[in-house]
């Protein structure tokens, strides 16, 4: 049992869960701060989410949409998770999520170009973005998180721009995809039939899972993973070691913002969305993924689960009863969780220290009993 | 052009606060990322404040109150970064960042609450504060002083005053220089970040009141306070860490965003036709060039950032 | 009335526990008033623990303090100050962009509302700066001043505080000797006016011609406490180390070949202050031979060997390895061409301490063929099975073997693992930076042996050494580096540590030609 309390993963687990429950906790309580009588009703709502609807084929339909974002939010905590190995906070996947929104639908909506065309170009504007960071970094001395926060604005001003060509006349909307250009649209590999005929269910829900594998065996069973670790663990010795440092903060930032970047193109190539060309503040996709991120432990295949998770509970804000409670309740939630997620080194120490403490404990009655029984004899 | 430097004037006043409060908290050796977050409470806490006190009260006790409680506001949420990264040692920039989302969700949470509790069909997170906003303004001629200004002019130069003429400020900066160093001389280098950070919330609330003031009645708290948190940090590097260099920047940025507001009535700028997001991303790409250029001599607090631990020599 | 205590402090019998290690056993300190009392050790020999006690940072398991024949009990650094107790860090406790004044004042200030009053506070400073000849400018920020003068400013901060307990903690081994011979005349001025001085030091020489008396730990133990004109450096040392070390070590004559580095002229900005810290040196090293740089802590070897290494880029000069100019070439080029480093502190550069022990062990081959496929993938059985083997050879002590984390290592191991890593990549040149640093007897023996087993094999090694032990015995050369130059070229097997601490100490020099 301490064995198992011992191992990391197991300590991330438990430390996610505990933040989990708090932030439930906490969300409850604002509830009943608010009206008493329908809380617990409200936060089972946003705890069921799509399992609200008593028909299965509802069921399976709203789980289908909710896969379809989390598919974006695992990108994006990806994209957090893969520089925070380096130890470089992507806080700028906010705005590289958001250009490849532009890229995406640009490419969808006004040069009507093929689906893996306008992806591609998705994946480039994260990377340009997140090379922008990487270069200030490497070469300027600019703090990743500072540089990622003005790009963040710049982009989403620089969005708002490019998308007002292909809104609809009426709308600050964008036009839809699907009915603009049906070659952008992402493939659903007829995945949507498993989901009672959700037509925007496809493949990026797939590859997401497929990319989150591919960014762990990169960090775990690679070369590259291994230089990247160990400019995280200790920028000196990494140095020391002849890696190319600088190339390095550049190449994972790039790698972060094209993981951002293809987060969108896989939730707006699908037509779930569209860009509000009026939007004055960087969506919330990025940051959440640094929540996903943490809450995951920082591991690729975590960053799935919770991923699936923050936005279940998300989602599930739209069914606490609008009479009295606002669906923001859920993103209350969820940045509980992130604002408890700060702690999770904290608490791993405690149970380190507890562990500790009662091996030495152990330890002790052991050498007692054996002076005992050297007394005996 | 009077409207231009009447834009100028008090959105320059919001970077300045909110500026300020970044550098009180960096200058004690926090980072405080979550000033976003920290302005929209303290806005609400002045926007609850005239909503329910505009009638009841005389002109000035309502300005009074309504600063006091938005400083108040602010500076009690960011007792949360506080005990975050001062106490527990978490990351500054996870606690920051969540700071900013717990605002928005939480400040559209509670102003639903409220609007829905007093009338079930008003589900929309707006406050008004039409009438109150009235005893702000001076008009002198087609100018509209706002008392604002004024007020972001002493707390100006009460920064100054505290961070270079005072006991307390010398404390507090030697926290954010070299804790240890200050600890060996009897500091005592917790209770110096927590007020430094509680400064920096007193600071951002109030720029958050100021801010949703500057040019409309009602405010819609789901919009949140459209980065000026983020750009007043960019203000306060620009300002390189010192009130008055942070009081030029604050100009400068502020001229940029009352551009974006009015330049459609200058002609040669409307002739230009430059789109008003333009305007908008001016003031981040400048900081951005500027960073470029000056960050490998920053003079940033050398611990900001660094969680303090006794054990450490 | 009862007489006051003749000491300004006591420490009786102290014992201070850490898990697996007793750092102080029973240790006693007893300082008179107006004295200078020395307090000597070898690294690790417990005199910081015993500070940190002092200071109320650790709470010892047994013993007593007195101060002024007051019992006390001392569980705060600020307790230690009321007690009129004051302390120069060996690493200034200097706020860098505070001016020397605000640092004085800082956590004493005179304040009126609130509002500080810098007139008074000045006026004492001077007086102070003039009884004790502490040269200092109240106004100039302590990044732009020279180290002097920071230590003459954290003394200035004890005296403005009027502690009568001054304790300088190795305060020494960053100045230069004219740094030194003026703080030994402050120390015997402000012992002269009543104050009661610690003088924390490993330097005999310092201590013979500053303290009245000297106590002398060892391993945590107390040795005894004797009075400096009653003794000699012989004595001092034996007490010291225990016995007469002359520990030698066997070599055979070296078989100089061809030379492996060139260097030509180096000179290397300083991170500290704006001159080069490292000036115009020029060097070779030869197949078959060991060659020492020896200096006190500080002299510019650090950034010398950034610089050969490519840590830290040139200011001028030019590198040359095996014929070829290597002064551009990246670290990794170097290291590919046969250079091999050990480096000074195995924290910042040696280890990746979140990494597991066969992780740290391939730091500098991973990309081989060997470690990684084609594919880019790592093959982890080739580092598992190079790591084990490794251990085995050079006796890696660890918990679990291969996968234990660097960090739970001790520093002895740690610095092993290192060892092994750099000797068995198989370089042509060994810079081997302190490689003993920190380590006990035995292993200190082992490292010795490897790196002559190098120069046997014909490799060439440059050992940079700050113990005069190791100075003496191992290299086949000794060059002595002085403020950023090399002032000597000496024949460990001529010359005796007195020659070279006056080379070290910059006494003497010569003219050498690379």
């Amino acid at each position: 049992m301490k064995k198992i309390l011992k191992n990391d993963g197991v300590q991330s687990l438990l430390a996610s869960l505990i933040c989990i429950l708090l932030g439930l906790l906490i969300g409850y309580v604002v509830l009943l701060f608010i009206e008493p009588s329908g809380a617990g009703e409200a936060i089972k709502a946003v705890i069921k989410n799509f399992l609200t609807y008593n028909k299965k084929e509802s069921q399976l339909k709203y789980l289908g949409n909710t896969l379809v974002k989390a598919a974006p939010l695992v990108m994006c905590s990806l994209s957090i998770l893969f520089s925070y190995k380096v130890g470089l906070f992507n806080i700028g996947a906010a705005g590289q999520y958001c250009i490849g929104i532009a890229c995406s639908l640009y490419c969808a909506l006004a040069l009507k170009l093929p689906w893996w065309v306008c992806t591609l170009v998705a994946v480039l504007g994260g990377a340009l973005a997140g090379s922008i960071s990487g270069l200030l970094k490497a070469y300027c001395n600019v703090n990743e998180v500072i540089s990622g926060i003005m790009l963040n604005w710049i982009i989403l001003y620089g969005t708002n721009m490019l998308l007002t060509n292909v809104k609809e006349a009426t709308s600050p909307y964008t036009k839809e995809v699907a009915r603009t250009s049906a070659a952008s649209l992402l493939p659903t590999l007829g995945l949507g039939k498993f989901f009672n005929n959700n037509k925007y269910v496809g493949v990026s829900v797939i590859a997401a899972v497929v990319i989150a594998v591919i960014v762990w065996v990169v960090l775990e069973k690679t070369r590259f993973g291994y230089e990247l670790r160990a400019t995280g663990g200790n920028k000196n010795a990494a140095k020391y070691a002849g890696m190319a440092e600088k190339r390095n903060i550049i190449v994972t930032l790039a790698i972060s913002g094209a993981l951002a970047g293809l987060g969108a193109a896989m939730l707006y190539l699908t037509s779930y969305e569209q860009w509000n060309c009026s939007t004055s503040s960087v969506p919330g996709m990025g940051f959440n993924g640094i929540a996903a991120a943490f809450l995951g432990g920082l591991n690729p295949i975590g960053a799935i689960l919770s991923s699936f998770f923050i936005q279940h509970i998300t989602a599930g804000g739209a069914y606490v009863d609008k009479k009295i409670y606002c669906a923001q309740i859920s993103d209350l939630i969820s940045s509980i969780i992130i604002y408890l997620c700060g702690f999770v080194f904290f608490m791993k120490l405690m149970m380190n220290k507890r562990i500790a403490k009662q091996e030495e404990r152990a330890q002790k009655a052991l050498a007692k009993k054996a002076a005992e029984g050297g007394k005996e004899q | 052009m009077t409207l231009l430097v009447q834009y100028t004037l008090i959105f320059a006043s919001v970077l300045i606060l909110v500026a300020l409060g970044g550098c009180f908290a960096e200058h004690s050796g926090v980072i405080n990322l979550g000033l976003e977050g920290t302005m929209l409470v303290g806005a609400m806490g002045g926007a609850l404040t005239m909503r329910y006190l505009t009638d009841k009260l005389p002109t000035f006790a309502l300005i009074l109150l309504v600063i006091l409680i938005s400083m108040a506001a602010g500076a009690l949420y960011c007792s949360l970064l506080a005990v975050a990264s001062i106490n527990l040692k978490a990351d500054q920039t996870i606690v920051g960042t969540a700071l900013n989302m717990l605002g928005i969700a939480g400040v559209t949470v509670v102003v639903k609450a409220i609007n829905t509790a007093a009338n079930p069909d008003d589900v929309s997170s707006v406050i008004n504060y039409g009438a109150a906003r009235e005893k702000f303004l001076v008009k002198l001629g087609d100018f509209e002083f706002s008392w604002f200004m004024l007020v972001t002019l002493i707390l100006l130069v009460a920064a100054y005053v505290i961070l270079y003429k005072t006991r307390f400020g010398l404390r507090m900066m030697a926290c954010g220089e070299h804790p240890q160093a200050a600890a060996s001389v009897g500091i005592n280098v917790f209770k110096m970040r927590w007020a430094g950070v509680l400064i920096s919330g007193a600071y951002g609330g109030l720029g958050g009141i100021v801010f949703i003031m500057a040019g409309a009645s009602e405010w819609r708290f789901e919009y949140g306070v459209a980065g000026f948190g983020f750009l007043s940090l960019a203000v306060m590097i620009f300002g390189q860490w010192k009130p008055q260099r942070i009081a030029l920047a604050g100009l400068l940025f502020g001229l940029f965003r009352a551009l974006s507001n009015v330049y459609s009535s200058f002609d040669f700028l409307a002739k230009m036709d430059i789109p008003s997001p333009v305007y908008n991303m001016l003031p981040y790409i400048i900081s951005l060039i500027v960073l470029a250029f000056t960050s490998k001599s920053s003079q940033a607090p050398k611990a900001e950032g660094i969680p303090y631990d006794k054990g450490m020599r | 009335m009862s007489t006051p205590s003749p000491y300004a402090i006591e420490m009786l019998h102290i014992t201070k526990r850490f898990p697996g290690i007793i750092a102080n056993d029973d240790v006693t300190l007893q300082l008179k008033q107006g004295e200078i009392h020395a307090l000597l050790g070898e690294n690790g020999a417990g005199k910081s623990t015993l500070m940190s006690v002092l200071f109320g940072l650790y709470q010892p398991e047994e013993g007593e303090i007195y101060v002024k024949g007051k019992k006390v009990e001392i569980n705060d650094p600020n307790v230690a100050n009321e007690l009129g107790i004051g302390m120069v860090h060996q690493h200034f406790k200097l706020v860098e962009c505070f001016t020397v004044l605000d640092n004085i004042i800082l956590g004493v200030e005179t304040t009126k509302g609130g509002f500080l009053q810098k007139d008074e506070a000045r006026k004492k400073v001077m007086a102070l700066s003039e009884k004790y000849g502490l040269r200092v400018d109240p106004d100039a920020k302590i990044q732009d001043i020279t180290v002097g003068m920071q230590q003459r400013t954290e003394i200035l901060k004890m005296l403005y505080r009027d502690n009568e307990i001054l304790i300088f903690d190795e305060p020494t081994a960053v100045l230069t000797p004219q740094e030194i011979e003026e703080l030994m005349q402050i120390m015997k001025n402000l012992a002269a006016e009543g104050k009661s001085i610690l003088f924390i030091s490993h330097k005999l020489a310092e201590i013979m011609a500053v303290a009245d008396r000297c106590s002398v730990l060892r391993k945590g133990k107390y040795i005894g406490t004797v009075e400096t004109k009653n003794t000699t450096m012989e004595e001092l040392s034996a007490m010291m180390v225990g016995r007469n070390v002359n520990f030698h070590v066997e070599k055979g004559e070296a078989k100089v070949g061809k030379p492996v580095l060139e260097v030509r002229n180096m000179s290397v900005a300083s991170k500290v202050h704006k001159n080069n810290a490292v000036k115009n040196v020029s060097l070779t090293v030869h197949a078959g031979e060991i060659v020492c740089i020896a200096g006190i802590d500080g002299n510019g070897q650090t950034e010398f060997v950034y610089g050969l290494t490519g840590l830290e880029p040139l200011v001028s000069g030019s590198v040359k390895m095996l014929g070829e100019d290597i002064t551009k070439a990246k670290i990794r080029e170097r290291s590919l061409k046969g250079m091999s480093h050990i480096p000074e502190d195995r924290h910042k550069h040696g280890l990746v301490l979140d990494y597991s022990l066969e992780d740290n062990l391939v730091l500098q081959r991973y990309f081989e063929p060997e470690f990684t496929n084609k594919a880019g993938f790592l093959r982890r059985d080739n580092i598992r099975k190079y790591a084990e083997k490794l251990i085995a050879e050079y006796d890696i002590r660890s918990g679990q073997g291969p996968v234990t984390k660097a960090r739970a290592m001790s520093g002895g191991n740690q610095q092993k693992a290192i060892i092994a890593r750099e000797i068995d990549k198989g370089p042509e040149l060994l810079v081997a930076v302190q490689p003993t640093r920190g380590l006990d007897v035995g292993a200190i023996e082992g490292v010795h042996k490897s790196l002559i087993s190098q120069r046997d094999a014909g490799k060439a090694v440059l050992l940079v050494s700050l113990e005069l032990d190791e100075v003496m015995d191992v290299p086949d050369r000794i060059l002595v580096m002085y403020e950023g130059e090399i002032v000597g070229e000496l024949d460990p097997k001529k010359t005796t540590q007195e020659e070279l601490g006056l080379y070290m100490a910059g006494a003497k020099r010569d003219e050498v030609k690379a």
